[in-house]
């Protein structure tokens, strides 16, 4: 087999966009630390753009719930704040009042949303508030956010996240973003009607939702990395390996092609490739 | 005519009205509009005891915690954006030291918006699933009495006191806003409307002249304003939407120093403490930075 030419980011970045359907609303949130904000904000940006000429031209992409369908290509160089120049100037099909966002966000019209967290758990459950005891904790983190809402108002939830054994847990210490929470009906017990986690993407691997269990189960594997590499990466400690793992589906030389040439031709949202 | 009462004050004698205790909402989000010549004057002040009501938080409440002068927090986030947790609160919340109220974002926001409208508490169903309302006892579960289930309930803000930082006002408390406004500022105003105990610290006053001929962009009308302070460079080193960006070494100096308490101490100690007013502080700072943070065309 030949060595595949797409990186990691334009991996994710298409399997992303195959999650994503026309006529959507996809809203994503702004993040903290360079390494996040490549993973979490301009990831997805790249996906929904790869979407939108790909199968989804009625979709509407929500940048920091107020920049509306931004050209990607005139991207700005830094997104490290949700306001101020940098997405103010950033060419755009609409800016919004953000705070009518909120409303659309509650009538539940938002389609998709991307999430991360400090931990995961086998359920999907994330915490962005505190590692430990809540009223001592070890570690206190910078607190909800808009992640509540994202599990509960949102119809599914991307939650990408750095693939470090830390991230990976059991059960995670404070749920501030509602998955499975304890399986099958768990949701539903919690009052909620819709919604949920579908995928956890990584920048080495894929876990999705078992049907029966509702329990992270990896789907598939990034090319360039085993199994084992994943397992010793992974803190869960419920059986979330099935029997065939297949490599994640790579970008096909149309989407590439996109990417590079369309989407992001200064190689502002993907630095790396 | 007769004149209005002036409210020009100066950012002491401003400062001075907030008593220890008190409910305060300081404006502003993330790392915009926080009206920190404010901020850093209360500390001088002494103020203390206080309950901090916000939403999106940064480094104006991450200073009055690592100062110890805040006994409540309810909010959604603090933190430095692009330079990580805020150092004091993750610190004070490890150590046990501050009362805590967490919401989600929307829902913290909509507080404000409870409060402008009139109204107790609001219902939600977005916290539903999560630990937030086994942690915070102002968040209860009711039934809608049409029939259609369970909601959250949840208290507006209330604030007592409301200190916000904006482009331009005058002299008797009008405060003008951009046409083009981002959510921080359409934030500070639903916040503005939540109490008529309001001070707004401003980038310059204009003459109330200039004010009428830009009267669609008057959305804190005189009525509303307690006390209005000139403070250019107020936000510093937060951005002033439209007129200057967030300092972005400076945060980043602050993130790093405030990691350690000594290090804190260090920076209120050179920027706070060891200034005299708000004047001595924008020396420190210096005319190069100063400048470099302005947009051109921005002023209003």
């Amino acid at each position: 087999m030949s060595e595949p030419n797409a990186s990691i980011h334009e991996v994710m970045a298409g399997v992303i966009a195959r999650e994503l359907r026309d006529r959507e609303l996809w809203f994503l949130g702004m993040s903290t630390g360079p390494e996040t904000i490549l993973l979490l904000t301009r990831i997805p940006i790249v996906a929904m753009a790869l979407a939108q000429r790909t199968h989804a031209p009625n979709s509407w992409m929500l940048v920091a719930g107020w920049v509306m369908n931004p050209d990607v290509s005139k991207a700005p160089t830094r997104m490290e704040s949700e306001f101020g120049t940098g997405l103010g100037q950033w060419p755009a099909e609409a800016y919004n009042n953000s705070l009518a966002m909120s409303y659309v966000a509650a009538r539940h019209e938002i389609d998709v949303g991307f999430g991360s967290a400090a931990q995961v758990d086998k359920y999907g459950n994330c915490n962005t508030v505190a590692i430990g005891d809540y009223s001592r904790p070890r570690v206190r983190l910078v607190g909800p956010i808009n992640q509540p809402g994202h599990f509960s108002l949102f119809g599914r939830e991307i939650i990408i996240i750095p693939h470090e054994r830390r991230n990976f847990v059991d059960e995670v210490d404070f749920v501030s973003g509602a998955g499975y929470r304890g399986g099958p009906g768990g949701r539903e017990r919690y009052g909620l009607r819709t919604g949920g986690p579908t995928m956890i993407l990584t920048d080495k691997a894929v876990f999705r939702f078992a049907e029966d269990t509702k329990l992270a189960t990896l789907a598939s594997v990034h090319h360039g990395f085993s199994v084992d590499d994943i397992v010793r990466n992974t803190g869960f400690v419920h059986d979330y390996v099935p029997s065939t793992v297949p490599e994640t589906p790579l970008p096909s030389n149309r989407e590439l092609d996109l990417i590079r040439e369309s989407i992001d031709p200064r190689r502002v949202m993907l630095p790396g490739r | 005519m007769l004149e209005p009462d002036i409210k020009l004050t100066g950012l002491a004698e401003a400062a001075r009205l907030i008593p220890n205790g008190a409910r305060v909402h300081f404006g502003g989000m993330a790392v915009h509009n926080h009206p920190m010549a404010f901020v850093r004057q209360l500390l001088w002040e002494g103020t203390r005891d206080l309950t901090v009501v916000s939403h999106v938080s940064a480094n104006d409440v991450d200073m009055l915690i690592g100062a110890g002068r805040v006994r409540r927090l309810e909010f959604s986030y603090v933190g430095l954006e692009e330079f990580g947790t805020a150092p004091c609160f993750r610190r004070a919340v490890q150590d046990g030291e501050l009362e805590l109220s967490e919401y989600s974002e929307p829902v913290a926001f909509e507080r404000f918006a409870c409060s402008a409208r009139g109204m107790p508490f609001f219902t939600t169903r977005e916290m539903f699933g999560t630990d937030l309302p086994s942690v915070n006892p102002d968040i209860r579960e009711i039934d809608d009495p049409f029939g259609s289930g369970r909601y959250h309930a949840v208290r507006a803000a209330e604030p007592e006191w409301v200190v916000l930082h904006a482009a331009a006002g005058d002299r008797y408390g009008n405060v003008l806003f951009f046409p083009h406004r981002q959510l921080p500022e359409d934030l500070d105003l639903t916040a503005s409307r939540t109490t008529r105990n309001l001070i707004v610290t401003v980038e310059q006053i204009v003459s109330h002249e200039r004010v009428r001929e830009s009267a669609y962009c008057n959305l804190i009308p005189r009525f509303r304003t307690t006390a209005i302070v000139e403070v250019p460079y107020g936000a510093h080193p937060c951005s002033c939407l439209h007129v200057y960006d967030q300092d972005r070494k400076h945060l980043a100096a602050y993130a790093m120093a405030a990691r350690d308490p000594e290090g804190f101490r260090t920076h209120l100690a050179r920027f706070v403490y060891g200034v005299r007013g708000h004047d001595e502080y924008l020396e420190l700072i210096g005319a190069t930075t100063l400048s470099r943070l302005r947009h051109v065309g921005g002023a209003l």
